[in-house]
């Protein structure tokens, strides 16, 4: 699969852009890529569910609100980060997991809206418990992964590219195939003789594995958990507009939508908050004239252009 | 290779099969047994349950009663996966493969072991993938991906996916739509092939004539029902089977005082074709129907005729000329053409299942002035009283019978031009078919209206026709007048 | 008295909460389409007419009428800009086309709620009263507003089911939700149909915003919440559903009156949530949902 120049060409211009920020980047923006990579992460696990399992997860941020508030209580309760990033990953892989028992049953928009609610619930649970969670202002860690700038970037970086290695390997093996074609015809998957209900709690439990590692790893480069920027409907919506505008089923486009979302938001700082309708915008404009993506678009076989 | 059962003992044995859809019995009872080695061809109108007894020996339904032995042991009721892994395949007549890989790597899919920590792709994969697709020939095509491949490729490649899993019994669902005579000869050699190997295959189809040179033995079905088994030939002489598919002795009723040739005609259909997706479901269509005319399309069950219906009611795009009243209708939405006077009585019958029959009525003759709605309203139910019995009823509640007519009253409702009605014996009882005949009769005695009918069911299409056409394989066959059809066609058509 | 309080408040949100859902299930149930900017377009009626009310001196009325008009013209831009779009991309595959409906119309109401926080601001306006004045009812000081919210809901529901089972385009539109291919070919263009009810749809999702706005007041920040909670009643009482829609309003409506009340007004929005997940898991057709 990798032989297509299109798609090479690309993964190293990535690579070399980002092993080589810290050379011609200033501190600002080598913060905002930070936090654009751990959005990638996000986005490359959406896509996973969304694109290859054909599951249509409005949740995403459930996922990795669990992850967060998870590693954040661990942390507050003395545990050291390493041990709080498995013990996030974990809580999300169960909150994965108890997403994909309804999946199984539920179909189209029954299971979309089952994931909102998941969100709206654990919004809802965040406020209430806010004497543990802090609530709407976001809970306080003691631990942070470092103070030096660079050595948060290269976290982020190292995560990034490791998350993006495993996914895209994933996504290309006889898990990825499997997956694509239980998302597609799920009888027919079925008489090729594919136990679906294990494939797909496989597909979530992964796709929760990494939303959560992200969520808590980006906790600890933080130092808060925080609503506004891990769980709020809004941050689910942008991942879902990071993946269909760079490509799904790609897994990487994931990496360049997140990348030109949050590097937008940037540039459109100076028009204040009508940057979302802008981005927005963008993002309608694309589903509607290029619904496979940037990334989808590039790859496109040539005999179907 | 499919392990042959020793002193030729059944590999699958199918015994009171039963399947129930609410109040409906879809499948009722139904036994057999397919030896390895051996061909049976399943066939029935649409609607007899045939394809439900496929999707119940595969595990996609769950019986409701009966047995399905494979080589022994009891299936009935696993999932699907399991089934599939424990030696059954099925080839859908409906491919729809990953279209981001390529043809090898779809076949791959279907190499790969049922396992989540077996990531890597094996060894040996690679070559028996290669080895299938040269054997189905998608050899020259491995490296392509599914949407630019022609339709007859896509059913080979859901042969291969089959074909790769090594089943000892093949389901296959209608072998041969959509694909060419050549294609069907290549396909019959590859299912002969799974036959020499000594797997057992079933063969799910309309109706005998298209399984007939490859089958051991054909088991009919009519209504969930068995209705006739044994070889091709023996089958396709069998009185009820004979019965359910041309119906009873054929009559004819001409009308001498039409003189067919006269006057432009009023629809007027020039080398029509239809593709469906990759599929050529009409090829070369050329027809005409004059005013005042009862026109009879016959066919069996996937010949073409709603196709070439829909085709008429712009509900599918084709290539060719359709004329209404001397102008070409292409570009006119099925609403305009509906407006403009063709009015279709699908097959489907397409009821609001939810509104009365009355209020069913009502919107096939909204657009009439007042006066008229009433008056037509009335020469509908004194010509299919039971409507009368049945107005302020839900259309859903209405027996079979009861929506045909309906269905039938509801498109006269708007007072067509021309009337189309595709299969309305679909499915219906004797009793039924008679009470509709004499329906039909006194349209086309009393009134003016021309109609055009697609009917498997040569019995009941003949007596109303003043002339025939014979639609096989997506192409008109035969032309003439219903009398001269009973008389050269009344033994060739099954 | 707390009980009696309950019954009284819960009846005037239930019915306001109806009308809301109302639109939403009727456009699902007849055109296919759920709308995520469906509180974007109530808030917009809101805004509009509180805003031409108090700024142009137009008084309630005048104010809730234009806002109305405003909710009318927001449907049908979403029709056209958004939902069309979408339909008659040959790019989108038809498997995928409610995916897309969903995320585009998703899009589409962030796109009204950032445009309308930047030219209102998000502070919640409320229009004056449409009927100043209180009355008591068994004892419970009602606002006359409240008594004639209700009023207006069941009104322009009713006013509805009348078109519905009334009319030669009620029945169109009826039939249209039973099956659109048969109308087709009874000669009916269903794009028409579809932009009456898209008509009907801006009408009373304009009209529940404008309400909203003046009972319990509105901002653009609502907007998310208001397609959750429209979402919620409609799942709840079984998508396409009218007569399921009205009874989940109820449910809702009384289970957050409730909670609010006697528990906690924090906890207002979690049953709702409860209840739905309950629904999902055990009857995810909703309570009156057909299949």
């Amino acid at each position: 699969m990798l032989s297509r120049p299109a798609g090479i060409a690309v993964i190293v211009v990535l690579l070399i852009a980002g092993v080589s920020a810290p050379l011609w980047l200033d501190a600002y923006y080598l913060g905002i890529f930070t936090t654009a990579y751990y959005f990638g992460v996000f986005a490359m696990s959406w896509d996973l569910l969304f694109g290859f399992a054909g599951e249509v997860n409005f949740g995403p941020t459930f996922l990795i609100g669990l992850g967060a508030y998870g590693a954040g209580l661990m942390n507050n309760g003395g545990l050291p980060i390493p041990l709080c990033l498995i013990g996030g990953a974990v809580v999300a892989v169960i909150g994965g997991v108890v997403l994909a028992v309804p999946a199984l049953r539920l179909r189209g928009p029954y299971f979309g809206l089952l994931t909102l609610v998941a969100v709206l619930l654990l919004l809802d649970f965040i406020v209430i418990f806010a004497a543990q969670t802090g609530g709407e202002i976001g809970m306080m860690v003691p631990d942070v992964l470092s103070v030096s700038t660079n050595v948060n970037y290269w976290y982020a970086f190292g995560f990034l590219v490791i998350s993006a290695v495993i996914l895209f390997v994933l996504s290309r093996s006889a898990l990825g195939l499997i997956l694509q074609a239980t998302g597609q015809d799920r009888v027919e998957a079925q008489a090729l003789g594919f136990n679906v209900t294990k494939h797909k709690i496989a597909a979530f439990s992964i796709s929760a594995l990494f939303s959560g590692l992200a969520g808590a790893m980006m906790t600890f480069y933080q130092g808060t958990a925080s609503v506004d920027q891990m769980v709020d409907l809004g941050i689910a919506v942008q991942i879902i507009i990071a993946v269909v505008f760079g490509g799904r089923r790609t897994i990487l486009g994931g990496i360049l939508g997140a990348i030109f979302l949050v590097l937008f938001d940037e540039i459109l700082r100076p028009i204040g908050q009508l940057n979302t309708f802008v981005v927005s915008g963008i993002a309608l404009l694309v589903i509607l004239f290029l619904p496979d993506g940037v990334l989808g678009w590039v790859l496109r076989p040539r005999e179907e252009r | 290779m499919a392990a042959v059962m020793p002193d030729g003992a059944p590999l699958l044995d199918v015994s009171g099969l039963t399947k129930r859809f609410g109040g409906l019995v879809a499948v009722k009872d139904v036994d057999f047994t397919i030896k390895g080695g051996e061909i049976l061809g399943l066939i029935g109108p649409n609607g007899s349950g045939k394809s439900t007894v496929m999707r119940l020996i595969m595990g996609i339904e769950r019986p409701n009663a009966g047995i399905i032995k494979l080589e022994g042991t009891d299936i009935a009721g696993w999932p699907t996966h399991r089934i599939a892994r424990s030696g059954i395949g099925i080839v859908f007549q409906h491919s729809r493969p990953l279209n981001r890989q390529t043809v090898l790597e779809n076949i791959k899919l279907a190499l790969l072991p049922d396992s989540l920590f077996r990531l890597a792709v094996q060894p040996g994969v690679e070559e028996r993938a290669r080895a299938i697709a040269e054997r189905v020939g998608l050899g020259a095509v491995i490296d392509r991906r599914p949407p630019t491949l022609p339709f007859a490729d896509l059913r080979r490649l859901e042969m291969a996916k089959a074909l790769a899993r090594d089943p000892k019994v093949v389901l296959v669902d209608e072998p041969f739509a959509g694909l060419t005579e050549s294609e069907t000869a290549i396909f019959s050699e590859l299912i002969d092939g799974f036959r020499r190997e000594g797997r057992a295959v079933l063969l799910v189809d309309h109706n005998v004539k298209s399984v007939a040179r490859l089958v051991d033995r054909v088991l009919a079905m009519y209504l969930g029902e068995r209705i006739a088994e044994g070889s091709a030939d023996e089958v396709m002489q069998d009185p009820t089977v004979r019965r359910v598919y041309i119906g009873g002795e054929i009559e004819t009723h001409a009308r001498p005082e039409l003189d067919a040739g006269a006057g432009e005609p009023l629809l007027d259909i020039r080398e029509v074709g239809v593709q469906y997706g990759k599929a050529q479901a009409l090829q070369n269509v050329s027809l005409h129907v004059q005013a005042g005319e009862f026109v009879s399309v016959v066919g069996l069950n996937g010949a073409g005729k709603t196709t070439l219906f829909n085709a008429i009611s712009g509900l599918v795009p084709y290539g060719g000329e359709i004329r209404w009243q001397g102008a070409p209708l292409a570009g006119r939405s099925a609403a305009a053409i509906a407006r403009g006077g063709i009015v279709h009585c699908p097959e489907t019958r397409e009821l609001f299942g939810e509104l009365t029959v009355e209020e069913n009525l009502g919107l096939g003759g909204q657009r009439l002035p007042r006066d008229q709605q009433i008056e037509q309203r009335e020469w509908l139910l004194a010509l299919f009283p039971i409507l009368k019995e049945r107005a302020r009823q839900r259309a859903r509640t209405l027996s079979g019978g009861e929506q045909q007519m309906l269905a039938i009253a509801r498109a006269l409702m708007m007072r067509p031009k021309l009337l189309i009605l595709d299969e309305p014996t679909l499915g219906l009882a004797p009793v039924i078919l008679e009470q509709l005949t004499q329906a039909l009769m006194r349209l086309r005695e009393t009134t003016d209206t021309t109609v055009v009918l697609g009917e498997q069911n040569v019995t009941f299409a003949l007596p109303l026709a003043d002339r025939v056409y014979l639609l096989e394989h997506a192409r008109i066959v035969w032309e003439g007048s219903a009398q001269r059809f009973a008389a050269e066609m009344g033994t060739g058509y099954l | 008295m707390v009980a009696l309080q309950i019954l009284v408040d819960g009846f005037a949100i239930s019915a306001l909460y109806g009308l809301g859902a109302v639109g939403f299930t009727l456009m699902f149930g007849v055109c296919g389409v759920l709308n995520l900017a469906h509180g974007g377009i109530m808030v917009i009626a809101a805004l509009v007419g509180w805003w031409v009310a108090a700024d142009y001196g137009a008084g309630p009325y005048g104010g809730a009428a234009i806002g109305v008009l405003a909710g009318v013209i927001a449907s049908f831009v979403t029709y056209y800009a958004v939902i069309r779009p979408v339909q008659r991309s040959k790019a989108i595959p038809a498997v995928e086309e409610e995916i897309f409906i969903l995320t585009a119309t998703l899009l589409w109401g962030i796109m009204l709620q950032v445009g309308l926080d930047y030219l209102f601001s998000n502070n919640p306006i409320t229009i004056q009263p449409l009927l100043p004045g209180v009355l008591s009812i068994f004892g419970v000081r009602t606002p006359w507003n409240e008594v004639l919210i209700a009023v207006l809901c069941w009104g322009f529901i009713g006013l509805l089911s009348l078109l519905v089972n009334c009319t030669g385009i009620g029945k169109q539109i009826f039939a249209a939700s039973v099956n659109p291919r048969a109308l087709t070919l009874l000669g009916y263009d269903l794009g028409r149909i579809y932009l009456i009810v898209w008509a009907i749809y801006g009408v009373l999702a304009g009209l529940a915003g404008v309400l909203l706005a003046s009972f319990l007041g509105a901002s653009a920040d609502n907007a998310g919440a208001l397609t959750a909670s429209a979402f919620t009643i409609v799942i709840l009482g079984g998508l396409g559903s009218v007569p399921g829609s009205l009874i989940a309003a109820y449910i809702v409506g009384y289970a957050e009156t409730i909670t609010a009340y006697l528990i906690a007004p924090t906890l207002r929005p979690i049953p709702a949530l409860l209840i739905l997940v309950i629904v999902i898991y055990l009857r995810p057709q909703g309570l009156l949902g057909r299949r």
